[in-house]
């Protein structure tokens, strides 16, 4: 059996290491354009400069030779034939399979504003070759324009801060961090990062970039007309599956992959997880689904059930937060639960019982008990802000014979 | 595997697995009557609840079989031993994202409170050998360790 | 994020403060009771030993015995002991400083303000003969000299002081005690390593240390107190947060030895030191009540009305009066003077002064009240709090609570002025009772504490609940400063009573909840119980009544209730006090004390059920009693 996975990210690697741990005897193959495994969510701590490339890698050095994975990086593959289960590379070379997962992620999307597209000096921040590439264009004193305040944007605002850059945030909604936070959340992060030097325009949309005559951007400029100039310009304004290779095949009859329960494509024996499967956009979900995908590879039968993707955590200035679902639409019938004190402001979204999203900011210690009962839906014992007192003990089951725990609801 | 078993009901609710853990877990080394209890360094990995009605559960790290923090982890920093099935936690890995946090299902895991650096995890005291600190300091004999199916 | 300290303050019966304090920016012990919550199950059992160096030794099945050989039995009563004595030594305390203030204070010729209550001890005392001064004196030293008896020498005023049948008992018992000092020595003497391990033998040494206590330490230092002080007399009288007035020099006035502020409360009405005041550009004075102390002053406010704003609340309400900004120094002489108090005093830059080195804080000034030198005492202290205000007034923001407490709460009760309200007699009250207008009397005093449902919210809901059962209540300590913070002080709390207490309440013009004030006036409930029974001829265990310290907080609560349960009389409480370890203890206590002196312990934390249980008690006296 082969097994051929494109993508050497979380869900890659994590299906390529199930799927040793199922098949001993297996081939398995990795090809990704990425030359060293890195966490796209820690490139901040490479740009940064407080880790090396080698020290954002999320796998051991040992990965590949332990697990008998052949990795061909550097390496782009340019189109499958779905008949012949072949891949083709971009040096030409052609890899068979018996099993194929599309794991490529995703890329970052450049919105049409005049100026931006092709500019040499605008960058993304996606991959490891993205921050090496702001890594060499940054100097000290270097005037940045981020576009986009998401996790994205204020990753690399806040890793440029630490090099002393400080950078201009530009961001259309009215907050920062906007999906995940609400105003007041949202407000606690500005300061911090305003104290360390970085600004923002918010409500504010980039109408143009001012290009020179080597397609360098010098300004942007915003819709109120005002004049960001800049060095360069770090783009952080959504991203979209990386799956321009499988154009035209039987994979992708439109414009998205769609995958069944299984993680299968349309096409069989070919597989997709991760962002590249377009079900969820979080690190967590797409481990869990390279694990779904590598089991149903190897002939197991698994379901992926955990479509919850309205999730994430934030810790800038050692100021942490933990926000699911979403905070900011409460439904006509919903209660909304706040508190607040110097340390902490927690939030949460109640409907005929059941949460439906919290944010806390401040100590979230003990907060997975809330991803859990949102996921499940399940009927909180008090409502109020005492349900931000809640923890595993008022749901405390045992289980005996395999010491594990088990929700009593 | 060997698991920390738990009867809650035997839970008097000293915390003297709390303060055996906070003990072996502290930078300093020593025993017990030198522990800086104000310490915010010293941070206990489990964590005794108490209910209305006046019982006690104990919540500590089960290093699951299935453990959804590695599942989460992203950037390495947490492993599942397959030989001990310890769920392991290098810090030095850790970039303190907290996406574990918040996917542990029951709960047990935190951020640090000092530093928000790092992750308060189990290591079942792996590194000072033997027992786990906190069932050997438990007075009730509420949690013990037993070989179960992993 | 907003400046709240935290969200998680315990919860209060009185919700304007609860809300009050959940708003503050500073640490109160309501926001430390989340934080203590999970409690070790040996503590609260009483079942940790450590009086040895083998220990901590704690009882659980795989050792059911301490490594000496003291059983779950023993080490219980050894702790309930040591927490009876030392109850016991802080009131013995109080009413030996009140002796000895009362016999300074004759020797010098001072005011006595209460020539009725020194005759009337006079009487009780066999004291005959001499001027006021002389009798007053006479009267202090006869106190003084039973309290510095030896162990082995009874005390002679008990006798004097008791009810016949009572004392009868006592003596039967085995279980009068002999000097009051030397009894808390004994105590503590008999529960160290590896002496006293009979159960019993030390459970009747409890009820020998609640005998001392309550008629010398309660009792007495109300009787020596209305000497000096002058005698309660009912008024209405403002309470809560309210009653600081930021235009004048607050005072904020803790502890429980009234009588150690006399130099000080006559001195601030003195022309030279009001002219200081407005000096300073305050309109004058005034003593803030919290704590016992100021329940004291409340209760003689007749006194004092010009120099005392009222009565602002009970010690867990000391934190929020400090947190109003408008108390420019606190002056303290004994216990509920929390530690968590220090770090507010210094944010807010309010200026400590202790009177007694028994509770000296950390950060205040000690100036040990020295009758000889009170003046100079009184004259340095008056000068660092004008020093305090002056440096602090305009730089410290105020965050005052105008609209709470009430303006009408009923005060000044005691066992002489109920009687005289009464016209004289205990017969309008009888009567009331052998009609079932009032179906009996429940005393609802003591502490409160923080963990009884949170802030006085056992004691009021408990309370509300017998007043419905057409009970009164009578309240002494900081119960009664939670209960007249909520209102039910008030002659409109009537409509919270049941429809015959309710008619006697309206009618008469009274609350359905009488304020007897601090916690020593607990002596004085026990005065009306003993005053009832003689009048109606029956013993004190006879009468339809109890008593419950629902939120019951420390050592002294333990002895008093040592002393009502000497009396005879059923004594409920919310909490266990540390003794569920043992059976046989739990077992004394609750079920055999019947026997031994017809009092019972209750422990039940639901105020319903508690209720329930109070009512069938004075039910089944009633119809013993044949009414």
């Amino acid at each position: 059996m082969r097994h051929l996975i494109i993508g050497a990210s979380a869900a890659g690697l994590t299906a390529a290491k199930t799927i040793r741990s199922i098949d001993r005897d297996c081939e398995i193959t990795v090809v990704s354009k990425d030359d060293k495994v890195h966490s796209r969510c820690m490139l901040h701590k490479y740009l940064s400069g407080e880790r090396t490339a080698e020290g954002i890698s999320f796998v051991p050095e040992d990965f590949f030779q332990e697990n008998r994975i052949e990795w061909i990086s550097g390496a782009e593959v340019q189109t499958v034939n779905a008949v012949g289960k072949t891949a083709a590379l971009a040096d030409g070379r052609t890899l068979s399979f018996d099993r194929l997962l599309i794991a490529t992620g995703a890329q970052y999307v450049v919105p049409p504003v005049p100026g931006l597209r092709g500019a040499a000096n605008l960058y993304g921040f996606r991959d490891l070759s993205d921050a090496e590439a702001i890594d060499r264009a940054s100097q000290p004193g270097s005037r940045v324009v981020i576009i986009g305040s998401g996790l994205v944007g204020m990753d690399a605002a806040y890793a440029l801060l630490d090099r002393g850059i400080l950078p201009v945030v530009v961001e259309m909604a009215e907050r920062i961090l906007p999906l995940q936070l609400d105003d007041n959340a949202a407000s606690a992060y500005q300061e911090r990062f305003e104290r360390a030097g970085c600004s923002f325009r918010l409500n504010a949309k980039a109408a143009s970039a001012e290009v020179d005559e080597n397609a360098n951007i010098t300004a942007i400029v915003l819709d109120d007309g005002e004049r960001l100039p800049c060095d360069y310009v770090i783009i952080a304004a959504g991203v979209k599956p990386a799956v321009g290779f499988l154009d035209g095949t039987p994979v992708k009859p439109d414009l998205l992959i769609r995958v069944d329960d299984h993680l299968r494509t349309p096409v069989e024996d070919i597989y997709a997880a991760g962002d590249a499967a377009g079900l969820s956009g979080i690190w967590p979900n797409a481990m869990k689904q390279g694990i779904t995908a590598a089991r149903n590879m190897c002939g197991e039968d698994e379901c992926y059930t955990d479509l919850y993707a309205m999730k994430n955590t934030i810790n800038f200035f050692g100021l942490t937060a933990l926000c699911i679902g979403n905070i900011n639409v409460p439904g006509p019938n919903a209660d909304v639960y706040i508190e607040e004190d110097h340390l902490n402001y927690r939030k949460a979204v109640v409907e005929d019982g059941v949460l439906k999203s919290i944010l806390l900011q401040g100590d979230i210690s003990g907060g997975g008990i809330y991803q859990y009962l949102i996921k499940n839906r399940i009927r909180l014992p008090y409502t109020g802000s005492e349900l931000f007192r809640l923890s595993f003990a008022e749901f405390y089951g045992f289980d005996e014979t395999s010491g594990k725990y088990v929700w009593q609801v | 595997m060997k698991k920390i078993m738990i009867d809650a009901d035997k839970c008097d609710g000293c915390l003297n697995c709390t303060l055996a853990c906070m003990n072996a877990h502290r930078a300093d080394g020593g025993d017990i009557c030198s522990l800086r209890l104000t310490d915010l360094q010293n941070e206990s990995r489990n964590v005794i609840h108490i209910l209305p009605d006046g019982s006690y559960r104990p919540v500590f790290c089960r290093h699951c079989a299935e453990p959804e923090c590695v599942n989460s982890c992203m950037s390495g920093a947490l492993h599942k031993n397959p030989e001990t099935g310890i769920v392991e936690y290098d810090e030095k890995k850790c970039a303190a994202c907290y996406m574990c946090v918040m996917n542990c299902p029951f709960g047990v895991l935190k951020p640090d409170d000092q530093s928000r650096t790092k992750v308060i995890k189990c290591d079942f005291c792996k590194e000072l050998g033997g027992e786990p600190s906190c069932v050997k300091a438990c007075p009730k004999q509420a949690i013990w360790v037993e070989e179960v199916q992993a | 994020m907003n400046n709240c300290f935290s969200c998680t303050t315990c919860k209060s019966a009185d919700k304007p403060l609860e809300g009050y304090i959940a708003g503050l920016s500073m640490e109160t012990s309501h926001h430390r009771v989340e934080g203590q919550s999970v409690k070790c199950g040996f503590g609260l059992q009483g079942v940790c030993c450590r009086l040895c160096s083998n220990g901590p030794c704690r009882i659980t099945p795989k050792a059911p015995k301490g490594i000496c050989g003291a059983t779950a039995d023993v080490i219980v009563t050894r702790n309930f002991l040591r927490a009876v004595a030392a109850g016991s030594g802080c009131y013995i305390h109080v009413v030996e400083n009140t002796a000895k203030n009362l016999k300074n204070t004759a020797r010098a010729k001072g005011e006595i303000k209460g020539v009725n209550a020194l005759d009337h001890l006079c009487e009780l005392f066999g004291i005959i003969g001499g001027d006021v001064h002389e009798r007053a004196e006479a009267v202090a030293q006869a106190v003084l000299d039973d309290l510095y008896r030896p162990d082995d020498e009874k005390m002679r005023l008990l006798e004097k002081l008791s009810y016949a049948p009572r004392f009868q008992k006592w003596k039967t018992l085995g279980i009068l005690p002999g000097g009051a000092k030397s009894e808390v020595f004994a105590g503590v003497v008999k529960c160290s390593t590896n002496l006293n391990s009979d159960p019993v033998d030390m459970l009747m040494h409890c009820l020998k240390l609640g005998i001392s206590t309550g008629v010398y330490g309660l009792m007495l230092t109300n009787l020596l107190n209305d000497v000096m002080l002058g005698e309660p007399e009912i008024m209405e009288a403002p309470v809560g947060l309210g009653v600081i007035d930021p235009d004048y020099i607050n005072i904020m006035i803790t502890g429980h030895q009234h009588s150690m502020f006399v130099s000080l409360q006559e001195r601030l009405r003195d022309e030279d030191v009001q002219a200081l005041a407005k000096k300073a550009g305050a309109k004058g004075f005034k003593l803030v009540g919290c704590t016992c102390v100021g329940q004291d002053l409340q209760l003689r406010g007749v006194h004092y009305a010009d120099i005392f704003s009222g009565h602002a609340g009970n010690n867990y309400t000391s934190e929020a009066v400090l947190a109003t900004g408008a108390i420019d120094a606190v002056l303290s002489e004994f216990n509920c003077t929390l530690p968590g108090i220090e770090p507010i005093c210094d944010e807010l830059q309010i200026k400590q002064i202790c009177l007694d080195d028994v509770a000296k804080k950390a950060n205040a000034e000690l100036k040990p009240f020295v009758y000889e030198d009170r003046e100079n005492i009184c004259n340095e202290i008056i000068e660092e709090i004008v020093k305090s205000y002056t440096a602090r007034r305009g730089k410290v923001e105020l965050n005052l609570m105008e609209e709470h407490g009430n303006r009408h709460t009923v005060t000044g009760v005691s066992e002489g002025s109920l009687k005289k309200f009464l016209g004289g007699s205990w017969k309008p009250l009888i009567d009331l009772i052998v009609s079932g207008d009032i179906k009996g009397i429940a005393g609802v005093v003591g502490c409160s504490n923080l963990t009884a449902g949170g802030h006085d919210v056992l004691t009021v809901e408990l309370t509300k609940e017998l007043i419905a059962k057409d009970i009164l209540v009578l309240s002494a300590g900081c119960s009664s400063g939670g209960l007249e913070n909520c209102g039910l002080m008030t002659p409109g709390a009537a409509k919270l009573a049941g429809p015959k207490l309710r008619a006697v309440c309206e009618k008469l013009g009274i609350p359905p909840v009488l304020n007897f004030g601090p916690c020593l006036a607990i002596g004085r409930l026990e005065m009306v119980a003993t005053e009832l029974a003689e009048a109606i001829g029956v013993d004190i265990p006879q009468l339809p009544l109890v008593l419950s310290a629902a939120q019951w907080l420390e050592e002294q609560a333990l002895a008093d209730g040592a002393f009502g349960l000497a009396l005879g009389l059923p004594l409920h409480l919310g909490l266990p006090p540390f003794i569920t370890g043992s059976e046989l203890v739990t077992k004394v206590l609750t079920e055999d004390m019947k026997e031994l002196t017809g009092g019972q312990v209750i422990i039940n934390s639901d105020a319903k059920a508690s209720a329930g249980i109070l009512d069938g008690i004075i039910e089944q006296k009633r119809a013993e009693l044949k009414i």
